[in-house]
């Protein structure tokens, strides 16, 4: 069904059936059993509305309907080829929505936004050239909540750092896929706060001596908040990063899934995957569970993942030299999560998300 | 300043302090010695106020205040500090960040405005030159990959800017070699004042020849054993604990 004959009641209606009463469809079992959304969600009783104050970098280039044009990203639905596909959002956004595209390069500016308000379709970013570029999503004012994708393809050489401020104060499905080229170099911050019920699904897919620093920052969001990565080394000599931070409280629920593939052919592959929890109170939950599928021989792979509570004893320590516990906790939780934040290149936008994260605690 | 009387304290039901009396007057340095176990590192902690001590009897007056009252960050400010034998490590936080956090908490402890930056530069330079501590040790994160030697400078630095009225060492020279052992206590020794007075928890009399102390206090089994002056220390480096409990 395409999205035009769709009501917007409808859109709701199937959504909130989603959330409520179906899980994720996942072909592997302790798949499904992971990446469902809780059923037992509890009420949104104490989510507060919080405003990304973005007004000191609105001066940023903002991408328009009129700068993109019209694919059909339908005849590449089958290029790809997962050995088995997780992805709740994927084949789904694509049927029920158009496609634009937009090429980046066709752009001066350093820092680009794309604010996902401004675009109903799903949308496709093309980036060839070498020249590093810091691509801004925001997705705060979002009144339809059906899944959309992201698809971004690096050609050769090509060089990008998105920060993707995910900030919906509602429920937020997106699926992002990462297509690079051989010797392109990605660096992705997913920065997640505020969204009552959230699900991002990343797929890459890396050729040869690619490089990619995919990081979540996952901080006191409601409801459930459920991450799930694939990234595969298709080709030779390529490493990949990924850090995924999240800290609860309230009753939060947070899921992370991610999985490294490795190809036959895919030797002098290094990745890393490390997924941490900081849970503040006794109600909230953490599922963290990595994953490594390799099928080549000479590879670095490695992979690690804890939940935790605030360390007692770093409290005492601060409060040991006079500072408050409150202000302890402010400092502890920032300094959990400040190594995510250091995959922003562009300084502007790192100082905006330190500002940023800081406004949050 | 500090008055310590009958103090019986345990942990998850085991007695570790059995009657401990000790009373610090300004400007005094005291010592406390004694074996492995006896009671020592839980003194300071209960003295700086973490959890998981309980205090079955006794009281503990601090500046005419009742000091088991007052919340841990409280007693800091009030001019309490604890340097501990084991800092924590507190990855992500740069030790300048904490340094500069923990002298605003004191300063609105004080009704005072936030430092000023470059005053607090030139603070943190001057103290941590004074201490041998490198500048690039500051832009690390507090405590991570420290050697021994540099953790212990660091709590001695940390002690210098905050300029407590009171100050527990627990065994601060324990991990020092003998050029650090001469640095921190000089640092200690600058502290010294007719106003601040010292706790130091020592297991051994090599210390007490940088900080001289006033009186020695011998501890065994949760309880003063023994007390009198610097010779004491002497006597119990010839003669050992052991010796020493069982005369007192």
């Amino acid at each position: 069904m395409k999205l035009d004959t769709m009501t917007s009641k409808y859109i709701s209606d199937y959504a909130e059936k989603t959330l409520l009463n179906n899980p994720f469809e996942n072909i592997k079992i302790e798949n499904y059993k992971y990446a469902q959304l809780h059923k037992s969600i509890t009420s949104n009783a104490s989510f507060k509305e919080f405003d990304a104050d973005l007004s000191s970098i609105s001066s940023i280039k903002n991408l328009k309907l009129s700068d993109s044009s019209d694919i059909d990203l339908l005849s590449n639905l089958n290029k790809w080829n997962f050995n088995n596909t997780d992805s709740y959002f994927r084949v789904s956004s694509i049927l029920e929505r158009s496609s634009k595209k937009i090429d980046l390069d066709l752009y001066n500016e350093e820092i680009i936004c794309l604010d996902l308000s401004l675009f109903k379709e799903n949308i496709h970013l093309l980036k060839a050239s070498e020249l590093p570029k810091t691509l801004v999503i925001i997705n705060s004012n979002i009144s339809e909540i059906c899944p959309r994708s992201i698809i971004l393809n690096l050609l050769e050489k090509a060089n990008l750092n998105i920060v993707h401020y995910n900030i919906s104060n509602s429920k937020s499905f997106l699926y992002y896929e990462i297509n690079q080229q051989n010797n392109s170099n990605m660096k992705f911050l997913s920065f997640q706060s505020n969204n009552v019920h959230t699900r991002n699904e990343f797929f890459a897919s890396l050729e040869e001596n690619c490089s990619l620093d995919l990081y979540g920052l996952n901080i006191h969001n409601y409801g459930v908040n459920d991450n799930y990565s694939f990234i595969q080394h298709m080709k030779p000599s390529s490493q990949s990063r990924e850090v995924f931070k999240s800290i609860i409280k309230n009753g939060a629920i947070t899921n992370f899934q991610g999985k490294i593939y490795v190809d036959s052919v895919a030797q002098k592959t290094d990745g890393y995957q490390m997924s941490r929890s900081l849970i503040l109170d006794n109600v909230s939950k953490a599922n963290n569970k990595p994953e490594l599928e390799i099928y080549a021989d000479d590879v670095k792979c490695s992979h690690g993942s804890t939940v935790s509570k605030l360390n007692q004893d770093q409290v005492y320590y601060f409060k040991s030299r006079g500072i408050d516990e409150e202000q302890a906790i402010k400092v502890l939780q920032k300094a959990f999560l400040v190594e995510t934040l250091e995959v922003i290149e562009n300084s502007q936008i790192k100082e905006f998300s330190y500002s940023l994260l800081d406004s949050i605690l | 300043m500090l008055k310590i009387d009958n103090l019986h304290v345990s942990i998850e039901g085991k007695q570790i302090i059995k009657g401990l009396s000790l009373s610090i007057n300004k400007g005094e340095v005291h010592a406390l010695m004694g074996p492995n176990g006896s009671g020592k590192s839980t003194l300071s902690y209960v003295l700086s106020g973490k959890d998981g001590y309980e205090v079955d009897e006794g009281t503990i007056e601090y500046n005419g205040k009742n000091l088991l009252d007052m919340e841990v960050d409280e007693r800091a400010n009030a001019g309490l500090f604890l340097a501990f034998q084991y800092p924590m490590e507190i990855p992500g936080v740069q030790t300048s960040f904490f340094l500069k956090t923990a002298i605003n908490s004191k300063r609105k402890y004080l009704g005072k405005s936030e430092i000023d930056a470059l005053e607090f530069a030139k603070l943190i330079k001057s103290q941590s030159e004074d201490l041998g501590i490198d500048s690039e040790m500051l832009k690390r994160d507090l405590n991570v990959n420290y050697s021994g030697g540099e953790k212990k400078k660091q709590e001695i630095l940390q002690m210098s800017i905050l300029k407590p009225e009171m100050s527990i060492l627990d065994e601060t020279d324990s991990g020092l070699d003998i050029d650090a052992l001469r640095i921190v206590s000089e640092g200690v020794n600058k502290l010294r004042s007719e106003k601040n007075s010292f706790l130091v928890i020592t297991h051994y009399q090599r210390l007490l020849n940088y900080i001289k102390p006033d009186f020695v206090h011998i501890i065994a089994d949760g309880r003063i054993v023994k007390s009198g002056d610097f010779s004491l220390a002497l006597e119990l480096e010839e003669k050992g604990y052991e010796d020493i409990s069982k005369t007192a």
